[in-house]
């Protein structure tokens, strides 16, 4: 089962903007919303949301976090799966 | 409603479904304790020890509930020997390997789920201000154990046959334990404190359909009694293993209790 690089954005107050807190890797959304919930539980979040970092499109960089060539965690890249 | 105002027949009744629920969540929480290490995945790891946590708290909260009964729940916690648990039977012994977890995680914490709805939306108030909160943390049990069982029914067949055996082998003790159909469920039912048990497993077998069609399975939702049955323990003859107990009551810690 191949497992990929979501990244975990969220923000304790409706007035904040949401903020990138981290990353997970999944298989799919379903365990990637539950992993991300489960993993950055330290504090009372307003919302939470992941993005499959694959899914991220880079503006003006290719040396950014969500470029091409940016690994998560197991060193993997952004648009790749396992 | 207030406790004090059920007659003295539910009054009698309550605490036991009060136990049963704790205790199920007590000794879940142990069980998927022993999985913090030796998940699948780290993050499968986090996930396991963080429901282990909410189990343990929502325990806290339905133990805390026995005052109303003139019942300490200190006492209750960390005194009792494991003949007196009320846990569901198949939380006796740990959870096999992971196909187990994820078979606990969709039929038995399912099932325990869907207890605490009836109690959540019946007539006790204490109930109706307290499961709401851990049906919500629920709500990601759910979905990491219905993720989990997809994901292992696309797998390799062993997988499917372990994550099988593993359901057929709790579903009726989780069924019989939680959501039993004998005289004192049908008492407290009548008394609105929770759902009919028929009402309740015709919703329960509809909520499982889904996820144990995937192992061609077909959920049967109406397990008999067993004739070895305990009404005061809402469960059958038999106790959970004896050092989940110890670790449950915190025996090796007492002389730190700063309760």
């Amino acid at each position: 089962m191949e497992e990929a690089v979501y990244d975990v954005f969220a923000r304790k107050r409706r007035a904040e903007p949401l903020r990138h807190i981290g990353y997970v890797d999944a298989t799919d959304d379903a365990l990637a919303r539950v992993y991300a919930w489960k993993t950055y539980d330290e504090e009372n979040w307003f919302e939470m949301c992941v993005v499959r970092r694959s899914h991220i499109i880079p503006v003006n960089r290719i040396d950014g976090p969500y470029a091409g060539r940016a690994t998560g965690r197991l060193g993997r890249r952004a648009g790749e799966v396992r | 409603m207030n406790a004090r105002k059920f007659s003295p027949e539910v009054r009698e009744a309550l605490p036991r479904l009060i136990l049963s629920l704790a205790d199920t969540k007590r000794m879940l929480g142990i069980r998927y304790s022993d999985w913090l290490l030796g998940a699948p995945s780290i993050e499968s790891g986090i996930a396991t020890a963080s429901m282990s946590q909410d189990e343990w708290g929502h325990a806290r909260l339905l133990y805390a509930m026995l005052k109303d009964f003139d019942v300490d729940p200190v006492e209750v916690e960390h005194s009792r020997p494991a003949a007196e648990y009320c846990s569901a039977s198949c939380l006796d012994e740990p959870f096999a390997d992971w196909a187990a977890v994820v078979a606990g995680i969709v039929v038995l914490d399912g099932t325990l789920s869907l207890a605490l709805e009836g109690f959540a939306t019946g007539t006790c108030d204490a109930a109706r201000r307290r499961v709401p909160k851990m049906l919500a943390e629920e709500a990601f049990h759910r979905d990491f154990g219905q993720a989990w069982m997809r994901r292992i029914g696309e797998g390799a067949e062993e997988g499917r046959e372990r994550l099988a055996a593993a359901a057929a082998s709790m579903l009726g003790a989780a069924i019989t334990c939680l959501l039993p159909g004998d005289d004192e469920a049908e008492l407290l039912a009548g008394a609105g404190v929770t759902a009919r048990p028929a009402d309740a497993r015709a919703r329960l077998a509809r909520r499982l359909a889904e996820p144990l069609s995937a192992l061609g399975m077909t959920p049967a939702t109406d397990p008999p009694l067993p004739a070895d049955w305990i009404a005061s323990r809402r469960r059958p003859a038999g106790e959970p293993a004896g050092d989940a107990v110890e670790r449950a009551r915190g025996d090796r810690n007492r002389a730190l209790f700063v309760e």
